[in-house]
């Protein structure tokens, strides 16, 4: 490590990589800092359990594969990263034995949806028809671009005609939530809550106004969810290597404690064992924007009504998550295969959920600070990446909405209820899938939302899209209006995290679109816009 | 009147634009240089299966200063948007028959480049595709669509 660079990453997420390895790759000097001991921030992958059982312990899905241009332009593929998209994405258990599943064969998606209503199978080929075929395009104007506001977009959107024009989008949507949405355009329970439970593993949560607006935009790549062969962590650990190859540095265990700032410029940043690195451009921030702005900065470097806002009006997610990582001799046998076979071959399982009424019942009861009856949903990585456990043995992972603070003991509670309320979630995988008896399952461990903040303290208070997800705190709104253009009251600092529209995620959006601000900023060619 | 894809088809498109454009009281300054990739799709017979079109126009301060069809792309041209798609779909936006936006709307045609200003600037591009779309008188030599031969959302990657 020099004692200067031209720009100075906090962080080496996923974002804090992407953003450093094209900035390296446009001729700047860069210098990515990471207080862990590795790269990749959620994209971690551990053997928590047993010895050749690789857990994702954060990020396991990656939905934005040949979507996100950073994907493309640095080449992650070519560093190593291999994804398989699973031929039976997603499924829904339900109490009754039947099960829906998702393919990333439309049509048999639309028979197992007919199965339970042809009338929801004929609108769900509509609106994966119209939301797979502008995709791409909402994805160029709302996720990979600086954000503009509401009202610009609905202006566009009512210039353009578009409500005229597509059977699902309205600019109504804006005040909808996603069960309003299913309501008005499915008629099924339990076709609406897998809709439904889809979302909400996205974090929109199926009864936050507004959030209908993203969710045809969620449906048009329900089919494209993949999976990173060797963990989630190759990913990293390619974004890494394009950065070395392109002359930039990542240095682990780095502990920032202090953006340095004078004249009200970002001039570098202090370590935590006092070492000061000078930066001659910039400095980006990945963090949060409480660690940024309350934590790195002297008070004086920022307006006073800024970090009353910092403390006050940041608004993160109302639920976080609760996992438990398995290592397992056997892979799961559902007894719903009896209703669809596929239902063993499905990549992600929602166990339970068969209303939107009992989704939305748990989300109040999390809110409430409430352990919910767990319905988790189990996701089994070995049915497509055989290199995950060893021959013969699959790795599990469950997941359960879940309060941050428990009602009654705070947060601190999950340190003893953790291996409690594992043990539970088991016991509803079990009901589903019978042969995932003690003798199969050879270890396990819970992974709390508690856990999540200590590990990652960016995700504060285990928010793992790192701010609310509502249309309140998106596009330009996130994470505050003075915030939201990736820009900062303190010159030259930026922020490029998934505190940034358009969210967290494996999209990689924040630090792409925080590289166009800092390029026209700083002037940097953009050879990475081919139009 | 003139034929579909000529030099003189280019001048009323561009003088349609700007007769459109002309009514509008506030246009954005600079320059945009487009691209139109037009593919054949074995279905418009201006265009045969396996080749392409590709044309450029060019907007000075938000008027059409020039429209031309160009071979292939010429990396000393700066693009700032490229419209992408088949032919029987362009065809059927020159002969108001398809809305553009409709195209772009569901993906038909393939629309990249900087989509705050398009959105921006939405009613002028809305004029521009409406000129482009109905604002010309298009003779069509070798047949006007729609097309018997009507094939099914032949778009190439």
């Amino acid at each position: 490590m020099r004692d200067a660079y031209d720009a100075i990453v906090i962080g080496a997420g996923h974002n804090g990589l992407t953003l450093g390895a094209y900035l390296a790759r446009s001729g700047l000097e860069v210098l990515v800092l990471e207080r862990r001991h590795e790269e990749g921030g959620g994209l971690c992958t551990e053997e928590l359990t047993l010895p050749g059982f690789l857990h994702n312990v954060h990020a396991n899905y990656h939905t934005f594969v040949d979507l996100a241009p950073p994907v493309h332009d640095l080449d992650v593929r070519g560093h190593g990263v291999e994804y398989v998209r699973p031929e039976v994405q997603m499924a829904s258990i339900y109490d009754d034995g039947t099960a829906l599943t998702v393919h990333t064969d439309l049509d048999k998606t639309c028979e197992s949806i007919a199965r339970f209503s042809e009338e929801d199978a004929e609108t769900f080929r509509r609106l994966y028809g119209e939301a797979h075929g502008y995709v791409d395009l909402l994805l160029a104007t709302l996720m990979y671009q600086p954000p503009m506001s509401v009202k610009e977009l609905t202006r566009a959107l009512a210039t353009f005609g578009v409500e005229d024009r597509s059977e699902f989008l309205s600019v109504k949507l804006r005040r909808e939530t996603i069960n309003q949405f299913l309501d008005q355009h499915f008629t099924h329970p339990k076709v609406k809550a897998h809709l439904a439970f889809h979302g909400a593993v996205c974090a929109y949560t199926n009864d936050v106004p507004g959030l209908a607006i993203g969710f045809p935009l969620l449906v048009g790549k329900i089919d494209n969810w993949h999976l990173c062969i060797g963990g989630s962590h190759r990913l990293a650990h390619a974004l890494w290597r394009d950065l070395a190859q392109h002359g930039g540095v990542m240095v682990s265990d780095a502990d920032v404690r202090a953006i340095l700032v004078e004249g009200g410029r970002a001039v570098g940043v202090r370590l935590a064992d006092g070492t000061e690195v000078a930066a001659r451009k910039l400095v980006a921030s990945t963090v949060s924007v409480e660690q940024t702005f309350l934590e790195f900065l002297e008070p004086a470097a920022i307006p006073e009504e800024l970090q009353t806002r910092v403390k006050n009006d940041v608004k993160h997610k109302d639920w976080s998550l609760f996992s438990v990582h398995l290592a397992l001799s056997a892979l799961p046998e559902y007894s719903a295969a009896e209703f669809d076979p596929d239902v063993n071959r499905a990549w992600v399982v929602n166990l339970g959920y068969g209303s939107l009424e009992e989704l939305s019942a748990h989300f109040a009861g999390v809110r409430a600070g409430q352990l919910p009856e767990p319905k988790p949903n189990a996701a089994v990585n070995s049915l497509y990446d055989p290199t995950d456990a060893p021959a013969g043995y699959a790795t599990g992972l469950l997941r359960q909405f879940a309060p941050f603070s428990i009602a009654g003991g705070g947060e601190g509670q999950w340190e003893s209820m953790g291996h409690w309320y594992g043990r539970r979630c088991i016991e509803a995988w079990r009901r589903y899938a019978p042969n995932l008896t003690d003798d199969v399952i050879l270890d396990w461990v819970p992974y709390t939302p508690l856990e999540i903040a200590q590990k990652l303290p960016n995700m504060v208070r285990g928010d793992w899209m790192m701010g609310e997800v509502s249309l309140a705190n998106m596009l330009d709104q996130r994470p505050l209006p003075e915030l939201g253009q990736y820009r900062t009251p303190v010159e030259a600092l930026y922020m490029a995290g998934s505190t940034q529209h358009p969210h967290g995620f494996i999209t990689f959006a924040p630090a792409y679109n925080a590289l166009q601000v800092i390029a026209d900023d700083l002037g940097i060619e953009a050879w990475w816009r081919r139009v | 009147m003139a034929d579909i894809y000529t030099e003189g088809w280019y001048l009323e498109v561009r003088d349609a634009m700007n007769a459109k454009v002309g009514t509008m009281k506030e246009l954005p300054p600079g320059d945009i240089q487009v691209k139109v990739e037009i593919f054949g799709d074995g279905v418009s017979p201006y265009i045969p299966d396996g080749t392409e079109r590709h044309f450029l126009v060019k907007i000075e301060d938000g008027r059409c200063a020039w429209y031309r069809e160009v071979d292939g792309d010429d990396p000393s041209i700066k693009l700032d948007y490229r419209f992408r798609g088949p032919a029987r779909v362009f065809d059927e936006i020159a002969a108001g028959l398809e809305d553009p936006v409709n195209a772009a709307l569901h993906g038909t045609v393939k629309v990249r480049g900087d989509m705050r200003f398009l959105m921006r600037q939405a009613p002028q591009v809305k004029v521009l595709l409406e000129a482009y779309a109905t604002g010309v008188r298009t003779s069509w030599p070798l047949g006007r669509p729609p097309y018997a031969s009507r094939t099914e959302e032949a778009v190439h990657a």
